[in-house]
């Protein structure tokens, strides 16, 4: 259903704007575009036929796996995407695992000793990290740990060597490392914030009060009483970290020539190569989709006041 | 009279906020006896809650508290924490006041009486569970080997003070505290819960809260009565509820329904200020020119009966 409103409104958008995105591409590549090319690029993308008809087919045609046709790539824009999804994937993957992991942990051991010299210090390390803007704390990244100190390589996946001996797991770990490390900073602060505020909530319980009166200690209640409870708003948080970490690719895979999703919507935006565009921004909206669903299936198993099949959150 | 089990000495609370510090707990003596129920009456915002929160060390951190309230001879009030947590659920129990969020909404109410039973009696697995399980059936609840398996929503709010009651006994605790344990039950499931607490509380102390006379007139031995954070009257239970001495106990006692339900004028004072002499002077009706800038101490007025009014002075 979302996903059926998004491809509607992403076709409207699309030809709303002035003038068709072929003559807007050509115009990248001709000075005047001879109009018996215009009417051939025109009639392999079937622009010549009535609007509707282009809707309804655009449409099956996603449905089916027929996201159009690249014009940049000449090739199938599904076909594009899958490919550079997996490179995103190898740096999204990894950041996102490792923020939520430490977001969670940093998050909840910082509110739950509120007030301490230990939750003051991670808060306002936090509030520093947040105010670097993340190009720039991109750049720095790159500048320092890959240009003045050569621990990592400035950019891309792999190394020239590829070239004579193939792909190499730890070759292309080596490119990956600074990526995943800015896209970490760029989402840990938020998973954070969210987590300590939650504790913060939690830590004034009543239940929590339970659990001090049976004679539990201070460690025991955060592991066995309060985690669990102040983790709940974290599934949904997840899954929107998902959809802010692709935006955060995107400047993460052009500053360290990373070639994915990111780096592929800067190449699309910069030819015009407006059918890929498209795609891309379904696929964003696909994956934002396909984690809220996940989001509302897990949530059941992890609080037993919602029964599975339900939507009420309590 | 058998021995003081708990006694409780100068007593001051308070909680600093942005407008001042509450003093919730104003100079509080009480002394509890082995095997003896004490009732402590009031009104809301008197500071029941805070005085036996205070017993068990379980305010926020930030709270300023004076005095000493010796248990068994040791001051609790300088213990090491680890010495508190060992008195925590096994010595000295609670019942907390809402029983609504006291339970944890994600842990099986079973687990959650076994987590106490494992930590202070050594008990583990199916041993703990089966004694969770056990208590559950002291307490009353129906089909306990299930419903030690369910999850608190499922509980009902009868259900829910049953099972807080019995992580509370989950350790035999020597000392009580039942803070307002039938508020907000039906009348029917109010007197079953009274009916509990008659059983489990013969030879053990109990600290009894509860703005219910009628319950303190079933359950308790004495009574001690707290108005602004200052014990007001304490006596023998009839001897309090037949003949009250302090006007705020009569005016209590008077706002019953059977006793033609006329509440006491006027509202508590404010616990940040509050007025220098006698703090029920502003609603007192019997008060007499010292009362306003003199404070009156706890004087007695019979057998093992004190009010603190100047009209005993
Ligand atoms: N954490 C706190 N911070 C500030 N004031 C508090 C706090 N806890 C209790 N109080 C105040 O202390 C007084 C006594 O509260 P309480 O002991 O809960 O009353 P009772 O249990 O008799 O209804 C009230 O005025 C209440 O507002
Ligand atoms: S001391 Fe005075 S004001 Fe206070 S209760 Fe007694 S008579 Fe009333
Ligand atoms: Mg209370």
């Amino acid at each position: 259903m979302a996903f059926g409103i998004s491809v509607t409104i992403m076709f409207v958008i699309l030809h709303l704007m002035p003038g068709d995105y072929i003559t807007l591409y050509l115009e990248g590549i001709y000075v005047i575009a001879p109009p018996e090319v215009v009417l051939a690029y025109n009639q392999a993308y079937g622009l010549d036929r009535p609007l509707i008809d282009q809707y309804f087919s655009y449409f099956l045609g996603v449905l089916q796996g027929d996201w159009g046709y690249s014009l940049s790539y000449s090739r199938p824009v599904l076909d594009v995407i899958s490919e550079k999804l997996v490179w995103t994937l190898v740096i999204l993957l990894p950041a996102t695992i490792l923020s939520i992991i430490a977001g969670i942990a940093i998050g909840a051991y910082s509110g739950w000793r509120r007030g301490s010299k230990a939750d003051v210090t991670l808060l306002n390390g936090m509030i520093f990290l947040r105010a670097i803007p993340s190009y720039w704390l991109a750049l720095m990244i790159l500048l320092v740990f890959a240009f003045y100190l050569d621990l990592f390589p400035l950019g891309g996946y792999v190394s020239l060597s590829a070239l004579d001996t193939g792909i190499d797991l730890l070759d292309v770990m080596n490119h990956a490392a600074l990526p995943i490390f800015t896209l970490f900073f760029f989402s840990v602060t938020g998973t954070y914030y969210l987590m300590r505020n939650s504790m913060l909530m939690t830590a004034g319980e009543d239940y929590i009060v339970t659990a001090r009166a049976k004679g539990l200690d201070d460690m025991t209640i955060l592991r066995q009483h309060a985690l669990k409870n102040a983790m709940l708003p974290m599934v949904t948080r997840v899954a929107l970290q998902c959809a802010g970490m692709l935006t955060g690719s995107i400047f993460v895979e052009t500053i360290f020539s990373w070639p994915g999703i990111g780096m592929l919507t800067f190449e699309a935006l910069q030819v015009r190569d407006l059918p890929l565009l498209q795609g891309i921004l379904l696929m964003d909206t696909l994956i934002v989709i396909v984690a809220n669903i996940g989001a509302d299936m897990i949530y059941p198993f992890v609080d037993p006041r919602v029964e599975v099949g339900s939507d009420a959150r309590a | 009279m058998g021995d003081a089990l708990l006694c409780v000495r100068g007593l001051k609370v308070g909680f600093p906020t942005v407008d001042g510090v509450v003093k919730a707990s104003n100079a509080v003596d009480l002394t509890i006896q082995a095997g003896e129920t004490l009732a402590l009456l009031g009104e809301t915002g008197s500071g029941k809650t805070v005085l036996g929160m205070a017993i068990l060390r379980l305010l926020q951190p930030n709270t300023r508290i004076e005095g000493e309230i010796l248990y068994r001879g040791r001051d609790l009030l300088s213990l090491p924490q680890e010495e508190m947590q060992k008195i925590r659920g096994r010595e000295i129990a609670v019942v907390l006041q809402n029983s609504g969020t006291s339970l944890n909404p994600v842990l099986r109410v079973g687990d959650q009486i076994a987590e106490a039973i494992t930590l202070h009696r050594g008990l583990k697995g199916a041993e703990a569970e089966a004694a969770a399980v056990e208590l559950l059936e002291r307490v009353r609840i129906a089909d306990p080997a299930r419903m030690a398996r369910e999850y608190p929503h499922r509980f009902s709010g009868g259900m829910r003070e049953r099972a807080l009651i019995a992580l509370a006994l989950a350790c035999s605790p020597s000392f009580l505290i039942a803070d307002e344990p039938t508020r907000g039950l039906d009348a029917v499931t109010k007197h079953e819960i009274l009916a509990l607490f008659s059983e489990i509380n013969r030879g053990r102390s109990v600290l009894f809260i509860t703005h219910d006379i009628e319950a303190a007139a079933t359950l308790a031995t004495r009574v001690a009565v707290m108005y602004a954070g200052e014990i007001v009257e304490i006596g023998p239970v009839d001897a309090v509820l037949s003949s009250p001495a302090h006007p705020y106990t009569r005016g209590l006692l008077e706002s019953l329904p059977a006793r033609g339900m006329r509440p006491i004028p006027g509202s508590a004072p404010s616990l940040i200020a509050p007025p220098s002499g006698c703090r029920f002077f502003p609603r007192c009706p019997c008060s007499v020119g010292r009362c306003e800038t003199e404070h009156p101490g706890l004087v007695p007025v019979g057998p093992g009966h004190c009010a603190r009014c100047m009209l005993y002075d």
